[in-house]
């Protein structure tokens, strides 16, 4: 079992024609990913990787069955090619793309929360099922399957996270990047609940950094609904104040929220964890589990 | 990116909000000749991208134009949170029978813009929310939809305004939010929103914030974020396309994204001084990592060099040429220091150890800190 993704999801990649959409699906393909087509406008007929280009993803999910896409589009054209990948029925929807602007994301999640759509992102390494499929850009070498359920804002640090558990025997089921940008698609509550519910899932890592409200948001949520053991880690104890958290996230939220302070004591406060640097995550999960 | 006052004050009047008349001055002499063109009673006021200018002393009113050029000379020699004052707006003082707040900014969690309204204003509304919250209303705004007449109008029902200061102050609201919108801000404020004696509204201070990752499809707004860093690495290093931070420490750290180096920067910073944060992002070429050395080597005195990449989206062997290439032309002698796992990961350590660099295969950033810490504890 695994949250969001697994070996028969029928994937279709936008903006696979270009470099990191190219070198990017011939390393999910290696990894088994069940990609069924290509997109990018104009390039309608060409085969990146033995993959079928189309120029809409509406031909992608008419002819190919596609039903989750990921994201190589550059910013200027995210927006419309988001709306037009949940308009083509598209149920999932991974963003790696980088400095989408902050607008663009706000009107995409109203639109796609209206029409049932999930997106992760923007700035997502990826989703990966471990030993079955990924969508995204995580490295495949540093997973091994297992039980344990990972989210973090960060992608590297995910990384980080699954190879030190990965060698002290502990597998994962699903890792998740949703991102750091000022807005995600995806919070981080959201996927906890999807994890709490997931049967091939014991205990879930949140990997979280000084900024926003996500690692507040999910200690609340954790307290009230997860049966689950949670572990956790945040970077930027030592980030330069304001380098972040900018001052529209203070005045929503009032002073010493986003602070890596204020999300460890909001952890402690309902028994998860935290641990001091990344690896020291797997000591935490050896309290909750055997490898 | 953070805006002068005076650009926000722009980006106001061309949406319609009332400001007062300004000028700006570089020089005192410009100050006292500039003066009579708004008008005296005169606020001058130091031009920075700092919050707290009225408590370093950075507003002054003055009644003269000696006045005037005595105030410029006192502000235009200061530096606020660490940035120089290099213009003073000089604007005609309003004589406020009463201050507002008002603001458009975005919760980030919900993922909606928010209209604010406070009747009490001049103030930071952080405060205000806190110590008197009834006078304060927060709107969230479907962005699909948009912010309507109704909404604003309702918003000053909320704290207590009707007729004329209704009308005034729910279009100042509506306007706000359009040049919200118009230019991708992430904050859109005005504090203090001023009723003048004669009940005209107006806006006596912008503070207007611009998304970067936006600035693409504004560049009718000439707004260069280059120009508004002060640290000559910090411009550098934002010209590569990369976020340096400098710190004041003497190890230099190379990461590949900023969850890695904000962990990299706390674990080294447990036993050793981190010299900086640097985050490659995820487009890392050799010319990129090649130019990345050199940045980070430009600060005086560093002691050896901490680089922890992933081979995700990142052809990390490409990025371990450039930094042997930058080693190699610069006779590099410091102690560098590699942690480069995931894709391309045996050609990067090779590619490293053939030329020089010690490579950690320790999956841990701990691990490699301590690797590090050992290397330099030969050398002493």
């Amino acid at each position: 079992m695994s949250i969001l993704l697994n070996r028969n999801t029928r994937v279709v990649v936008q903006g696979i024609t270009g470099k990191a959409g190219r070198v990017q699906t011939s390393w999910m393909l290696q990894y088994g990913t069940n990609i069924v087509a290509g997109v990018t406008p104009g390039r309608g007929g060409e085969v990146v990787e033995g993959v079928p280009v189309y120029d809409t993803v509406a031909q992608a999910v008419a002819e190919r069955g596609a039903e989750a896409s990921v994201f190589f589009v550059p910013p200027p054209a995210f927006k419309e090619a988001t709306l037009q990948t949940i308009d083509a029925g598209i149920k999932l929807i991974v963003v790696v793309t980088e400095h989408v602007p902050v607008h663009d994301v706000m009107e995409v999640r109203e639109y796609a929360a209206e029409r049932g759509a999930r997106l992760i992102g923007p700035t997502s390494a990826g989703i990966i099922t471990v030993g079955e499929a990924k969508m995204g850009i995580m490295p495949a070498s540093m997973f091994t399957p297992g039980r344990i359920g990972i989210v973090s804002r960060s992608g590297t640090l995910s990384y980080e996270v699954s190879i030190n558990l990965s060698r002290a025997g502990f597998g994962q089921s699903t890792v998740i990047g949703i991102g750091a940008d000022p807005v995600m698609f995806t919070n981080l509550p959201d996927l906890l609940r999807l994890f709490e519910k997931d049967t091939g899932t014991d205990l879930v890592v949140i990997v979280g950094e000084v900024g926003g409200t996500q690692e507040e948001r999910a200690a609340e949520f954790i307290d009230r609904w997860m049966t689950k053991p949670v572990v956790a880690y945040i970077a930027g104890l030592n980030a330069p104040q304001g380098k972040r958290m900018g001052h529209a996230g203070a005045i929503i939220h009032g002073d010493g929220k986003g602070t890596p302070q204020s999300k460890i004591a909001a952890f402690k406060e309902v028994g998860v964890d935290v641990a001091s640097y990344p690896a020291d995550v797997v000591g935490l999960v050896r309290k909750h589990l055997a490898p | 990116m953070k805006l002068y006052e005076f650009e926000g004050n722009e980006l106001f009047r061309r949406e319609g909000i009332p400001t007062p008349e300004y000028v700006l001055a570089a020089t005192p002499q410009e100050a006292r000749d500039k003066v009579q063109q708004v008008g005296l009673p005169a606020m001058v006021k130091a031009q920075v991208l700092a919050g707290g200018r009225y408590l370093a002393g950075g507003v002054r009113t003055v009644t003269s134009p000696d006045e005037a050029a005595a105030a410029a000379r006192h502000i235009l020699g200061m530096s606020i949170g660490g940035f120089p004052v290099r213009q003073v707006m000089l604007s005609r003082k309003t004589e406020a029978a009463r201050e507002l707040y008002a603001a458009i900014t975005f919760d980030d969690y919900n993922g909606t813009p928010v209209a604010i309204l406070s009747a009490e204003g001049g103030v930071a509304i952080n405060k205000t929310a806190r110590d008197r919250p009834e006078t304060v209303v927060f709107r969230p705004v479907s962005i699909l939809k948009g912010f309507t007449a109704a909404d604003a109008q309702q918003m000053c029902r909320g704290v207590g305004l009707n007729g004329d200061d209704l009308e005034q102050v729910s279009g100042i609201l509506t306007s706000l939010y359009a040049l919200f919108r118009r230019y991708d801000a992430l904050l859109a404020e005005i504090n203090p929103l001023v009723r003048t004696a004669e009940g005209r509204y107006l806006a006596v201070d912008a503070k207007v914030e611009i998304d970067d990752s936006s600035l693409y499809r504004h560049a009718d707004l000439h707004l260069n974020p280059l120009d508004r860093l002060t640290n000559p690495l910090e411009r550098k290093g934002r010209e590569l396309g990369v976020t340096y931070v400098e710190l004041d420490g003497d190890i230099a750290i190379i990461a590949s994204g900023a969850g890695l180096g904000m962990a990299s920067m706390d674990i080294v910073s447990q036993k050793l001084r981190p010299a900086n944060f640097l985050e490659t992002g995820g487009a890392i070429t050799a010319d990129l990592l090649y130019n990345v050395m050199g940045l980070v080597l430009q600060k005086q005195g560093i002691r050896a060099v901490f680089i922890n990449v992933y081979g995700g989206i990142n052809p990390i062997h490409e990025g371990a040429k450039g930094i042997v290439r930058y080693m190699q032309e610069h006779n590099v002698t410091i102690p560098v220091v590699a942690k480069a796992l995931g894709n391309h990961q045996e050609e990067t350590w090779k590619i490293f150890r053939d030329n020089g660099v010690h490579v950690v295969t320790d999956v841990s950033t701990e691990g490699a800190v301590a690797e590090l810490s050992r290397i330099l504890e030969g050398r002493a």
